[in-house]
């Protein structure tokens, strides 16, 4: 009896384990994205003038940024984590069926990123204009892999 | 109803449309196509989207002021009719013969006020949207609440999708007037005269 419990016990680990991963991994890839956003904010604020531009601060958040680009995020894209499966995120199911695709849009943001980074010091235009690349970055893949709520 | 047959001394062809709601009408539909073309296949940067977008509220602005202190045709007055009347001409509609009606019928005004509220719904939706992006946020976003931003998008569109219907049923009710009724409502729009029962 002891045995026939355990057992079951044991078959069942995985299945929880994975929906408690799969929790995790949703949480995680949303704090990248926060810290993605924490640090182009002030960046794009600063390119329509809603903040003051200010070099250093410009340069500290583009390294920041280049720094979130070197992170591997395949770990953050665990299968059976999308919007279908989990509550609490916005990633479609179209990320998994179109990966070739979701990476490509992913390398453009980090191709205008690091575009990014050695003019983020050179003032308030140049600044705008590799921001603008950024952000359009941002939406052609929000377009087709995020979830409008 | 009238007579089935509606002799020529019956009607008149008269100037129904004035000049400035016809240029709006034009323009209007030039800047709704060209918002929605941009919004669709448009650069991944909408500064020509939402430029296109503040054409459309002034024009939208321009029409509600006329429709209260335009010419007769163009006003609420004589297009927004109670739903007795719409359901009236709606039973005649299907009749192969002009309506020669003087300015929107009570169906086409149904349809106008429809407009004017979904392309102001879509106007406001895209000032507040957020979409996340930092480059393309509506010059509003920050002064509603983040959620309402946030779902401001979806919502654009949605509007943009039923808008582009809405187009599609105009087009359909022109072709329907003009090969089954017999009744040329483009011209009208050109030059203003229509041929209207007295």
């Amino acid at each position: 009896m002891r045995r026939v419990l355990l057992s079951t016990l044991v078959a069942a680990l995985p299945a929880v384990a994975m929906a408690a991963d799969a929790e995790r991994v949703v949480e995680a890839r949303k704090g990248f994205f926060s810290l993605v956003a924490l640090e182009f904010g002030p960046l794009a604020a600063m390119a329509k003038g809603e903040m003051p531009y200010d070099a250093d601060a410009a340069k500290a958040h583009a390294a920041d940024l280049v720094a979130l680009t070197k992170y591997d995020p395949s770990d953050l894209y665990a299968p059976g984590t999308s919007a279908d499966d989990v509550k609490g995120t916005g990633a479609k199911a179209a990320i998994w069926q179109d990966m070739d695709t979701y990476q490509k849009k992913g390398m453009a943001f980090f191709e205008a990123v690091a575009a990014l980074e050695p003019v983020a010091g050179n003032g308030q235009k140049e600044l705008g204009a590799a921001v603008n690349k950024v952000g359009a970055t941002c939406k052609s893949c929000h377009d087709d892999f995020r979830a409008k709520n | 109803m009238s007579s089935p047959d509606i002799s020529s001394s019956a009607v008149e062809t008269v100037r129904i449309w004035d000049p400035l709601l016809r240029i709006f009408h034009w323009a209007l539909a030039a800047f709704v196509v060209l918002c929605w073309g941009l919004g669709k296949f448009g650069p991944d940067i909408m500064t020509l989207h939402f430029y296109a977008g503040y054409a459309v509220i002034g024009l939208l602005a321009f029409r509600l002021l006329w429709a209260l202190v335009g010419p007769r045709p163009a006003r609420f007055t004589s297009f927004v009719y109670r739903p007795r009347a719409i359901l009236a001409y709606a039973a005649e509609a299907w009749r192969p013969r002009p309506s020669y009606w003087r300015g929107h019928n009570p169906l086409g005004g149904l349809f106008i006020v429809a407009l004017l509220v979904v392309l102001a719904l879509q106007a406001l939706t895209g000032l507040v949207a957020d979409p996340d992006d930092f480059v393309n946020v509506g010059p509003l976003a920050s002064s509603v609440p983040s959620w309402v931003a946030g779902a401001a998008p979806g919502w654009h569109e949605f509007l943009g999708n039923l808008t582009f219907a809405l187009v599609v049923l105009h087009l359909v009710a022109i072709a329907f007037y003009k090969l089954w009724k017999r009744e040329d409502l483009i011209r009208p729009m050109l030059t203003g005269l229509k041929t209207v029962r007295r």
